[in-house]
């Protein structure tokens, strides 16, 4: 029996792998009679106790986040690496910031078919993305988690980006793809709460359109030959494995009808 | 104290010794691989004649994931997530250790800035780490404030990780010629606010259970290894200091720039749990120290010296390069042959692994509660034993 009332740390030079250093020694104190040893024992309960009975009536030391009550507060950092996302130039114009956050972080919470909305509601403008199919990303992946799959472009007669196949069921958000990107088209999001019932729900296109570049499509003056160049992409369909599509015991789930990609697909 | 050699078959099915006086018999036990205390999926089997633990075997394993031969398939920029994965408590350092291997094999620069956030980057990390460690020791031992404790302090710093990486566990920070990204302007401002509140966080921490006299008798003179055991046995990092060896690479072989800070490797005495317990606490001072003295003055320059794109192919041979974590020397080994953009082959010299195996020399004679004390004070995470 014992108890260890100060620990004092004794600086001194050793010699280790035929160099000095200087280290501190760690060295115990120890109190010699029993009855310092029981007033020091109540002491040091008593201290513990006391630091914990301060936060009765000092609240403010309290640091926790509520978090599924402060939902609609919580901010993340800039640089968050949470869901991977395509950027797409002209969407801020479209909507404000916040509006855009809140739009990211319940993307994937969508179903289907809310998700392909905005093929009948939207300005198509609105999607122009910066991905040429390069397929850095794809070779970045430490996972193999990107999927890029390119077709020959009608009108420029190049190939182009037909659909970003991104699973978020491996990734591991290593920000890989993002620092690999020449044309800077994807970035990692703020959004993570990622959690579905369905895991066929897990892999999906990032692209809204199949098309070239934004610059290619906006150096085109006129407006058909514009339309003729893009092609709208849901975010589930397409003939991805597992996007969407049937497992063992699980039925396909019920999406919109794909477009017919055969013509166009690599 | 002694280390014998055995296969867990051989150990499984020894004969049970029967104590004809007191008509006990030994019987083994499963501690594990699901147990509160095994911080992960390791499984401890326990021979235990009553309370007394007779021999421990560990046998690790349930995490094992390939990660060595899955970096035979990867780049070296790969290769650095995964590291993440193995002990997540030190993932910057992990990172720096497969960046300082390639960069010293292909010849890749660093520059001042990169050296200097690296450092104090690890160091928030160690801190971060023992944070961790703390409050989970209390928690095994029955202290379950010390866990709240321990994991504010680990968030708060978090908050800084998050900032500047965007990433509080998996930080795939350090690359091979820079960092992912650079600080932000007033990431220095944030640091120095900081490091005077958690001086104050470890002097709470000595208040809630350094002083605290059931804590000292279940930490005092428990499992003591000796330093030619230690060293023997090849456990590294704050286990091994305990022991009274002052072995540390960040003052031995130093890198980044802890060649250019003072700091004291802090050692023990008597090589029990305690001194393992207080080896880390004052670690932790020593990293406050470390950040103080580098927070100040950060260089100039850019924070990659390659682009990310670039190519990465070692010269044909083997490379080897080690760095000081939270937990001790965790080394990258790498074979190359000159022409793959990936290794041919791998290894991972993960400090736990070593580590965990000294439970088999010092625990045996002592309770099962005494093993929960000589567990916890070797702060050991699963996944870097299994990889």
């Amino acid at each position: 029996m014992g108890m260890i009332r100060s620990i004092e740390t004794v600086t001194a030079q050793r010699v280790i792998a035929g160099k000095t250093i200087s280290v501190s020694v760690v060295q115990r104190k120890q109190t010699p009679n029993k009855l310092s040893i029981a007033f020091n024992a109540v002491l040091g309960l008593l201290k513990g106790m006391w630091l914990t009975l301060t936060y009765f009536w000092s609240p403010e030391k309290v640091v926790t986040r509520m978090y599924p009550e402060n939902r609609d507060t919580l901010q993340l950092t800039e640089r968050f690496r949470g869901n991977l996302r395509f950027k797409f130039p002209n969407e801020t114009a479209h909507k404000s910031h916040a509006a855009l956050l809140e739009h990211i972080t319940h993307e994937t919470q969508t179903l289907p078919e809310v998700a392909s909305e905005w093929i009948r509601d939207e300005d198509p403008t609105r999607w122009y993305h910066n991905c040429t199919g390069c397929s850095k990303c794809e070779e970045a992946c430490p996972n193999a988690s990107i999927r890029i799959l390119t077709r020959q472009g009608e009108i420029l007669e190049d190939r182009e980006i037909d659909r970003f196949v991104w699973r978020l069921d491996s990734c591991m958000f290593c920000n890989a793809c993002v620092l690999a990107c020449p044309w800077d088209a994807i970035e990692m999001t703020g959004g993570f709460e990622n959690a579905v019932y369905d895991r066929r729900l897990l892999v999906y296109c990032l692209n809204k359109l199949a098309g070239p570049r934004i610059n290619l499509i906006q150096d085109e003056q006129d407006a058909a030959v514009r339309a003729r160049m893009i092609d709208p992409r849901e975010r589930f369909g397409g003939p991805i494995p597992m996007n969407g599509a049937g497992l063992p015991n699980l039925p396909p789930v019920a999406l919109p009808a794909p477009p017919d990609v055969s013509t166009g697909a690599a | 104290m002694s280390v014998q050699v055995r296969t867990l078959d051989d150990l499984l099915h020894a004969p049970l010794d029967a104590d004809s006086e007191l008509t006990t018999q030994e019987y083994l036990v499963n501690m594990g691989p699901q147990h509160p205390i095994a911080h992960g999926s390791l499984r401890v089997v326990l021979r235990l004649d009553g309370e007394t633990v007779k021999h421990v075997i560990p046998v690790p394993g349930y995490v094992h994931r390939g990660v060595e031969k899955m970096c035979e398939h990867l780049t070296y920029r790969q290769i650095i997530p995964y590291t993440d994965r193995l002990d997540y408590l030190s993932a910057i350092m992990n990172n720096w250790a497969v960046a300082k291997t390639v960069e010293k094999a292909a010849n890749i620069p660093t520059n001042e800035r990169i050296d200097t956030i690296r450092t104090i980057m690890s160091e928030l990390q160690r801190l971060q780490s023992h944070a961790l460690w703390w409050g989970v020791t209390g928690m095994d031992l029955g202290a379950y404030t010390a866990f709240l404790y321990g994991f504010r302090e680990r968030e708060i710093i978090g908050e800084i990780f998050e900032e500047t990486i965007g990433a509080r566990l998996t930080m795939n920070y350090i690359q091979p010629g820079g960092l992912m990204y650079d600080i932000k302007p007033d990431f220095a401002q944030k640091v120095k606010n900081l490091l005077p509140y958690l001086k104050g966080c470890i002097e709470q921490y000595e208040t809630l259970l350094s002083g605290n006299v059931i804590f000292q008798e279940r930490l005092r003179n428990i499992g003591i290894l000796d330093g030619k055991h230690a060293i023997a046995l090849g456990c590294t990092g704050p286990v091994l200091r305990a022991s009274g060896v002052p072995y540390d690479l960040r003052a031995v072989e130093p890198y980044g720039v802890y060649d250019k800070v003072n700091f004291n490797v802090v050692v023990g005495e008597v090589g029990d749990c305690w001194d393992r317990y207080y080896v880390r606490l004052e670690e932790m001072r020593e990293s406050v120290r470390i950040v103080e003295q580098l927070i100040d003055n950060i260089p100039e320059g850019p924070h990659a010296t390659i682009r990310y794109n670039e190519e990465i192919i070692l010269p044909e041979g083997l490379h080897y390069g080690q760095v000081e974590t939270a937990r001790g020397v965790f080394g990258v080994f790498i074979a190359s042959d000159g022409k793959n953009k990936c290794p041919i082959r791998l290894h991972f010299r993960s400090p736990n692994f070593n580590n965990l195996w000294i439970v088999t020399a010092i625990a045996s004679g002592w309770r099962i509660a005494d093993f929960i004390s000589i567990q916890s004070s070797l702060d050991l995470v699963i996944p870097d034993i299994d990889r």
